[in-house]
């Protein structure tokens, strides 16, 4: 049998998989939506965008409601404390994934014209709150909140839209246009391709730029490299990250008739860059900023010897599952998508 | 002040949950139809099935994107709003609902957008997806219910030592608790009933128009069984459930009766006024012997324990839970007398074409709301009747909240009404333009 301390450990590790897991998995059906405001120059043109998600957005983001499920499973007084500092930022995601689920899942339903308008901008603006606040909460978990002795949220609302966040904010939306972009460039033909791969090729050097700034950011906060000091082999995590996204960037210029190769160099670079900043977290998830002893720790939080047994075979057994008919489906729908389909 | 935002909170969760089932009992009582007409068409090649399945799953699509993510409210509002609930009872609670996670909606989502974007071109893919997907929202029911029936009767845990929380104890007896069958049964009786009279309606609507007869004529055929089978088995299971009841909550079911003196051979009144502030019934008339004790008990003898004897600070408000009970039967009976009328219309003519058929189909389209209504107050008996406990007799209502300030809870609630107000209005403009249209439906 695994021991209590053990679990809780394997239990954060799989904690930031199951996130990491979900900011790729709907990187590209969120890019794809954001860049849907302004990239196709017609409704034949969103419509292909739309199809280039449409049969897997669905399955991709249920990874966001394992990982709250999973956190409330794992450990119920961090998701607890995690809704209700960030109350209104959850709500804005929460409004978010409604607008974006009900716009991308109905655009081809009607031909009224002024309806299918309301969709397209519903599901570009769905798909920027959700990745906007994605950003945001991140970025303050990555620098601590401001949480006293009591587990209680000192700051203000505003005080969790700071630059830093903002930053973040405006990083995870080139992230996701990136995916997006490549993704859409992948599966579909004519100028729509065209138009993503050449606004893939800008992004991924933005999301360079961004990234640089943001994650000097992070190291001159108090606290954020605390576990890269004591590990320093963690320094391997950032460093894959860095190595992904010049090879995206690489890619995306010089290989731009297959962007594949470039979107999958971008899955990889999100996947390590998150990676880059919850390894900080150990072992608090929700670090304080006014001191570390504040934060709410894994092992306070954690649930029960028994319910992280369970939960852990049930993920071991279930998640390879989930994962091979996920991508078994990507096998389901190969061709590419032309205009006026 | 905590008064407020109880309240509020209570009520932010009440909208969103109900808004949210809206969408959920037609998406589990149609989905497994659409999957019978699909695996039907793979094995047939028939037209007519195919017809059947492309008209019935677009309505199911519909159904299903609003559904799908109107229920992401309540997880995340375990978090925002019931935080302290979410740290009592998130060792037994959030289990099930990360297994609902990981074993249901992966397979639900997933397997919708193969079948969505799936041609017929490609009957057996199509079939076996929707199958998947009906399973899959079948399954969720039995997580999320499980999870519920944990709040009603709280089983196979302990009590942490500072009683902070509930601890995991008995994963099996968890999961096998007796009240979440109860439950479950009845939930997805209900859905079926719901879905079938939504068949009835709208098969009604084209057949009046004699649009599309023959299609039409199946699936009316269809709605009127499972119609007559739910009507029935409804009430004969709800009976036992409420057996179950009273021996688990006797409050709750004292209050579904609106029983004040306690007692053995109750009448049921017919005409029964409660009122919480006087805790008696203001008029109460035409009393049946013994059914009252029989209804709660199983026992025409059977004894009941009055609400007079339950310390008001444990009682629930006795009026909402005792009007939307006798509501909820009063429909029920009337849907065993639409649903014997359906089937003696459908074998005097199959055809549907008599004055008196006519009749019958206009009324049925006009019922549509009643099985919504139904269930709704189902629920509100369910989860009004539990209180003042979040956790029946562990845990209470009030002490389960965050402390967010009120005017963020306002301010998200005001902003959600808005936005639930539109979404309806969308959802239905786009259900009635693709009932109307029939079975003329574009595949991706």
């Amino acid at each position: 049998m695994l021991n209590y301390e053990l679990l809780i450990n394997i239990w954060f590790v799989l904690w930031c998989v199951i996130w990491a897991i979900y900011l790729v998995a709907d990187s590209f059906p969120l890019g794809a939506g954001m860049l849907a405001a302004f990239l196709p120059k017609n409704m034949a043109q969103t419509i292909q965008a739309a199809k280039s998600v449409g049969p897997f957005w669905g399955g991709n983001q249920v990874w966001i409601i394992l990982a709250a499920g999973g956190t409330f499973a794992a450990f119920p007084l961090i998701f607890s404390k995690m809704f209700t500092f960030l109350y209104i930022p959850m709500m804005l995601l929460l409004i978010g994934i409604i607008m974006r689920g009900v716009c991308i899942e109905l655009i081809y339903q009607d031909e009224n014209r002024e309806l299918q308008k309301i969709f397209r901008y519903g599901w570009a603006i769905g798909s920027l709150i959700i990745t906007a606040v994605l950003g945001v909460a991140f970025s303050n978990f990555f620098r601590g909140l401001v949480i006293n002795a009591n587990y209680v949220y000192e700051g203000t609302l505003l005080g969790l839209f700071n630059p830093h966040a903002l930053l973040g904010a405006l990083l995870f939306v080139l992230f996701f246009l990136t995916s997006g972009a490549l993704w859409v460039a992948h599966k579909t033909s004519g100028e729509l391709s065209v138009k993503c791969k050449s606004l893939a090729k800008k992004t991924s050097i933005g999301v360079a730029v961004a990234a640089l700034i943001y994650i000097i950011g992070l190291f001159n906060t108090d606290g954020f490299a605390v576990n890269y000091n004591a590990y320093p082999i963690l320094y391997a995590i950032p460093l894959i990250a860095v190595i992904f996204a010049l090879a995206c960037i690489v890619l995306a210029v010089k290989k731009s008739n297959r962007p594949f190769f470039a979107f999958l160099a971008n899955l990889g670079t999100i996947f390590f860059g998150a990676a880059t900043g919850v390894v900080t977290l150990y072992p608090h998830i929700l670090k304080s900023s006014i001191n570390p002893e504040y934060g709410v720790s894994i092992f306070d939080a954690a649930s029960s010897e028994l319910t992280l047994t369970l939960m852990f075979y049930a993920a071991l057994v279930f998640v390879p599952i989930v994962l091979i008919y996920q991508l078994w489906s990507y096998t389901k729908f190969k061709e590419k998508i032309p205009e006026n389909a | 002040m905590i008064e407020d935002i109880v309240l509020l909170s209570r009520l932010q969760f009440a909208i969103t949950v109900f808004f949210h089932f809206i969408f959920v009992p037609l998406t589990i009582g149609i989905g497994i139809i659409v999957a019978s007409f699909e695996v039907k068409y793979w094995k047939t090649r028939q037209e007519k099935w195919k017809k059947l399945a492309q008209f019935w799953g677009n309505l199911f699509k519909i159904n299903f994107a609003f559904g799908i993510v109107t229920g992401f409210a309540m997880t995340f509002q375990f978090g925002t709003n019931w935080g302290r609930y979410a740290e009592f009872m998130g060792d037994v609670f959030a289990s099930p609902l990360a297994l609902e996670a990981l074993i249901a909606f992966f397979l639900e989502a997933t397997f919708f957008g193969i079948w969505l974007f799936t041609s017929h071109r490609k009957p057996a893919l199509k079939a076996i997806s929707m199958v998947l997907v009906s399973i899959g929202t079948m399954i969720s029911a039995v997580w999320i219910i499980t999870a519920n029936a944990f709040m009603q009767h709280p089983v196979g845990y302990t009590l942490a030592e500072d009683g902070s929380r509930v601890i995991l104890t008995d994963f099996v007896a968890l999961i096998t608790n007796p009240y979440m069958f109860y439950m479950l049964i009845h939930t997805l009786l209900a859905c079926f009933l719901l879905g079938a009279f939504f068949m009835i309606a709208v098969s009604g609507y084209h057949l009046l128009k004699k649009s599309n007869v023959d299609i039409y004529r199946t699936s009316m055929k269809i709605g009127i069984c499972v119609l007559i089978i739910t009507a029935l088995l409804l009430p004969a299971q709800g009976m036992l459930y409420g057996h179950f009841v009273s021996q688990v909550q006797p409050v709750k079911a004292s209050a579904m009766e609106s029983v004040w003196e306690s007692g053995s051979e109750l009448p049921l009144y017919l005409i029964a006024f409660p009122s919480d502030s006087q805790e008696r019934n203001l008029v109460q008339a035409i009393g049946i012997p013994y059914l009252g004790s029989f209804l709660l008990t199983g026992d025409p003898r059977g004894e009941v324990t009055g609400l007079n004897d339950v310390d008001p600070a444990d009682r629930p408000p006795v009026a909402i839970t005792f009007y939307s009970f006798r509501i909820m039967l009063l429909l029920g009976v009337l849907f065993i007398l639409q649903a014997l009328a359906g089937l003696y219309l459908l074998r005097k003519d199959p055809s549907m074409e008599s004055p008196k058929a006519r009749k019958y189909m206009k009324l049925m389209i006009c019922s549509i709301p009643l099985p919504y209504v139904a269930i709704m107050l189902g629920w509100v008996v369910a989860e009004v009747g539990r209180q003042p406990w979040i956790v029946y007799g562990l845990f209470r209502t009030s002490d389960a909240i965050s402390t967010v300030p009120a005017i963020q809870i306002i301010f998200s609630m005001g902003l959600l009404i808005l936005f639930y107000l539109l979404l309806f209005c969308l959802f239905l403009y786009l259900l009635r333009k693709a009932i109307i249209a029939g079975p003329v439906v574009k595949e991706y």
